[in-house]
């Protein structure tokens, strides 16, 4: 114990000498890691407002009238039982004249001047299409578009795929700023070493001329590195955590979205991001180790 | 306690610092390193206490093949060796106490202890009043005692000074020598290079003179050079009017 406690001291004393080196290191992972986070966040954000969307209806297949060349309703039907046989297909909802002129006095009850104005009979039966994979839209959509009854196909699935894209874009970028910055951050760690073990290049000959093991001498400087990375992620996750918190008050005024992020998330991406900060920090504290622990005079 | 077969040490550039040198140092001796600048002394010392490599041969420390001996247990290998310098090697930031005790705490020992043999070496070499001072108020033969002192805290089977009265006027260094033949007496084999012509002259131990690389001399009872030991009766010169300490000193806390 009395061991350990001399070792921490040791490690306290170097980042008090340090300290302007190891704000820098301390701020390199910070930044790294917010941008990580971040981008999750992000990430996160899109997966539940599209959530929705990707579990609900995918496809709608307005159908013609019979005077259009369309099928009546009996064989409307049947084309419904056709498309629900389908392999792609989890589950097709008929939605006749009557509940489509019910759908529009639902959207449009603020605009009665228009629900008046609309004839129930000119709004057009469809077909609600629920897929296997939202992936599998384009392949539904042109064997919809194929058919003589319906009149016009409409598909969520482009703009799922368009926000896929954001969001794939948004990791590339997050973790790619966070893999270079993440390096920044060892080769910084490792700097701060190197200017500890040169400050105290007095000590440590010391240490090695009384003694002291090689694990010794080298363990307040790991720690250090350890301490600078750790402390690095948790500034970031706590800075996260804080802007989520005001965001989620944001969304209170917006309906429509969700930006409120569930405190498991930031658990879970917590605790792996505090030891990815532990790791650049060990990483670096052995590079530096490495590169100047030899050159003090043994 | 220290023996050396064949030893030899070639530097990078090619300069000869040790030239087949074999010697044979007895638990309790107390042996003087001569030569001039150059002559290999300090090499000796660094080749002990295994900061560096020999080229060719082999060193026994206290039992220990020092040339085969893992990177891992060099440190074990220097707990045996305390290591005395013309510069003190004393860290600024630390008192006197610490500084002792600082050799004590690196290599694990319980504070208690730590305690109690701080206390006992710093009155073996005189400062036990002065444990909360730092560095630079001392004088200099004061930051020689805390450097012998740091050196001998952990009861080391050896005692390895290179030029200790180096950086000293005659009458300090006189000090350090009575430290010096104090710890030998307890039972430290002790070996000090040195170029003190006045010291080896007046303590009448053995000397082992290097020159080139080569060993050119060795002597039980010897002084600085083997012309001056003709010349010069076997007694003390005038500046250290006696070397010789009383018993009581002698079993003191050491």
């Amino acid at each position: 114990m009395g061991r350990f406690i001399f070792l921490v001291g040791e490690s306290l004393t170097n980042l008090r000498r340090n300290a302007l080196v190891a704000a820098g290191a301390i701020l390199a992972v910070f930044i790294s890691l917010t941008l990580a986070l971040g981008a999750l966040v992000i990430n996160e954000l899109l997966r539940l407002n599209t959530i929705g969307w990707q579990q609900g209806t995918h496809i709608i297949a307005f159908l013609k009238d019979p005077d259009q060349g369309g099928a009546d309703p009996a064989g409307q039907l049947a084309y419904r039982d056709e498309v629900a046989d389908w392999e792609e297909v989890e589950a097709v909802h008929y939605v006749d004249k009557a509940g489509a002129y019910e759908e529009f006095k639902e959207i449009f009850a603020s605009r009665p001047e228009l629900i008046e104005l609309t004839d129930p009979l000119k709004l057009p039966a469809s077909l609600r299409i629920e897929l296997q994979t939202i992936d599998l839209y384009r392949d539904v959509q042109f064997r919809l578009t194929a058919n003589p009854v319906v009149r016009e196909v409409r598909s969520f699935g482009e703009q799922i795929e368009q926000l896929s894209t954001i969001s794939r874009v948004l990791n590339l970028l997050g973790w790619g700023l966070s893999l270079v910055l993440g390096l920044a951050a060892v080769i910084l760690i490792s700097n701060t070493i190197s200017l500890a073990i040169y400050a105290r290049r007095n000590e440590v000959s010391v240490m090695k001329l009384v003694g002291a093991s090689n694990w010794f001498i080298r363990v307040p400087f790991l720690l250090e590195g350890l301490i600078e990375g750790v402390v690095g992620a948790v500034l970031a996750v706590l800075t996260v955590w804080l802007a989520s918190r005001n965001l989620h008050s944001l969304g209170d005024t917006i309906q429509l979205i969700t930006l409120s992020i569930p405190g498991q998330f930031f658990l879970r991406w917590g605790v792996v991001l505090v030891l990815f900060g532990a790791t650049v920090g060990v990483a670096g504290s052995i590079l530096g180790l490495g590169r100047h622990l030899r050159e003090v005079d043994s | 306690m220290i023996r050396l077969d064949s030893v030899t040490k070639v530097y990078k550039g090619g300069t000869v610092a040790a030239r087949d040198i074999s010697l044979n140092i007895r638990r309790g001796e107390f042996v003087f390193l001569v030569g001039p600048s150059g002559s290999g002394k300090s090499t000796l010392v660094r080749l002990l206490l295994r900061q560096e490599q020999v080229t060719r041969g082999t060193i026994w420390v206290a039992g220990k093949d020092v040339t085969r001996l893992p990177g891992w247990k060099v440190p074990f290998l220097r707990r045996s060796i305390g290591t005395v310098f013309q510069d003190f090697k004393l860290l600024s930031t630390k008192t006197v106490s610490e500084n002792v005790a600082f050799a004590l705490e690196v290599i694990g020992r319980p504070r208690s202890v730590i305690r109690s043999q701080v206390e006992q070496v710093l009155e073996l070499v005189g400062l036990n009043d002065l444990g909360g001072r730092y560095p630079d108020q001392l004088s200099g033969g004061e930051q020689q005692r805390v450097s012998i002192a740091r050196a001998f805290v952990n009861r080391p089977l050896i005692l390895l000074a290179d030029e200790p009265t180096g950086n000293l006027d005659p009458a300090t260094s006189v000090g350090i020598m009575r430290i010096l033949d104090r710890i030998n007496r307890s039972g430290t084999t002790v070996v000090m290079a040195t170029h003190d012509h006045a010291i080896v002259n007046a303590m009448r131990r053995r000397v082992v003179a290097i020159d080139q690389g080569e060993i050119v001399r060795d002597e039980l009872v010897g002084g600085f050079e083997e012309a001056q030991q003709e010349e010069t009766p076997a007694a003390p010169t005038p500046i250290l009017p006696d070397l010789s300490l009383p018993e009581e000193n002698a079993n003191g806390p050491v």
